[in-house]
């Protein structure tokens, strides 16, 4: 999962060399921050979060693959 | 939805409500299937007491669906373990002479770098993605719009209705992510469709019988009837659809992701 996220944003934005995603995992569940540049969390959101959504679904199929559920949040970087 | 139905049970109202739906839910047309009456139904008195309809369709055989509707663009299948795959042929729209015949071994020197990075890019995603499937792309017509060549990127294997996903929501997303990684690596933006084993064509067929079936009941109901919530795509093709019908027209209202297709008589 961290590999499918880090693919599509790396895809997407102009600084794939900050592109960082932290994992943690509690029990069936799987917390993913996805962490870009400040000019590209527009690429990763998107237009009322369209972007993010179409991730968090090809997310979900990974994820239930493995019996899981996922969640994403983008965060604004430090 | 990706592997092709082959049989399923239906219950109407009556033997013909469910034979045109399970037709319009599988694809196929009445030649193409068998039909057991498992119960005739009855009407009841005054609606009360009247027992469903129910029936089993059943498809001819195991032939590929094969959709006569309207020309489709030379589709190439791929062997398993062949990577190389024979370019399309440029749609009229492109206006190219017509390639000569090449052997298939410089198919790939020759691939169009559209062709190429589409291919790749759904390639790419399904593999992070842990689905196994062979991955194709031709250019085509996108839609109904002549004047629009894209790519059409087909997806075929075993087990992939996880990649439709509930009112093709899992497709949409995997061809709206890939539209914006392709737009971006070839600079500039690339009309793309992602097909997974058919399903769209068949869900295209289904819809327009959907939406003849309706305009009919709004003629004769003279009352407007509104559709189920559906994707932007396949509203359009319900649109397009009735777009020259002389007796109904169609809108669409409410929020995304429950926006429907209403369909009410011309005034």
């Amino acid at each position: 999962m961290k590999e499918l996220i880090e693919y599509i944003a790396r895809s997407l934005v102009d600084h794939p060399e900050e592109v960082q995603v932290a994992q943690r995992n509690s029990g069936g569940r799987v917390n993913l921050e996805l962490q870009v540049a400040k000019e590209d969390m527009g690429r990763v959101i998107g237009k009322g979060g369209k972007v993010a959504n179409a991730i968090r679904i090809l997310l979900r199929v990974a994820a239930s693959a493995e019996g899981k559920s996922v969640n994403l949040d983008v965060i604004e970087p430090k | 939805m990706a592997e092709p139905i082959t049989s399923m049970e239906i219950t109407a109202q009556t033997i013909e409500e469910a034979i045109e739906n399970g037709l319009a839910e599988m694809g196929l047309s009445i030649d193409d299937v068998d039909i057991d009456y498992l119960d005739e139904g009855s009407k009841g008195l005054f609606g009360l007491g009247g027992r469903l309809a129910r029936i089993r369709i059943t498809k001819k055989g195991s032939q590929p669906v094969i959709i006569e509707k309207k020309p489709q663009p030379a589709i190439e299948v791929s062997q398993p373990g062949i990577e190389e795959e024979t370019p399309a042929k440029p749609s009229r729209a492109e206006a190219k002479p017509p390639k000569k015949e090449r052997p298939v071994e410089t198919a790939a020197l020759v691939e169009e770098p559209e062709l190429r990075v589409a291919r790749e890019t759904v390639s790419e995603l399904l593999e992070e993605m842990h689905i196994h499937a062979q991955v194709t792309s031709t250019f085509s017509e996108v839609a109904d719009d002549k004047d629009l060549p894209g790519v059409l990127v087909e997806i075929t294997g075993p087990d992939l209705s996880v990649l439709i996903g509930r009112r093709s929501e899992t497709l949409n997303a995997l061809q709206y992510l890939s539209s914006l990684i392709i737009g971006k690596r070839l600079e500039k933006w690339l009309p793309l469709m992602i097909d997974v084993e058919g399903y769209r064509q068949r869900r295209e067929r289904q819809l327009h019988q959907l939406a003849t079936r309706i305009a009919e009941q709004v003629i004769s109901s003279g009352k407007r009837q509104a559709l189920e919530p559906m994707p932007a795509n396949e509203r359009r093709v319900i649109h397009l659809a009735l777009r020259d019908h002389p007796a109904v027209m169609t809108e669409s209202t409410g929020e995304e992701p429950y926006r429907k297709v209403v369909i009410l008589p011309k005034k």
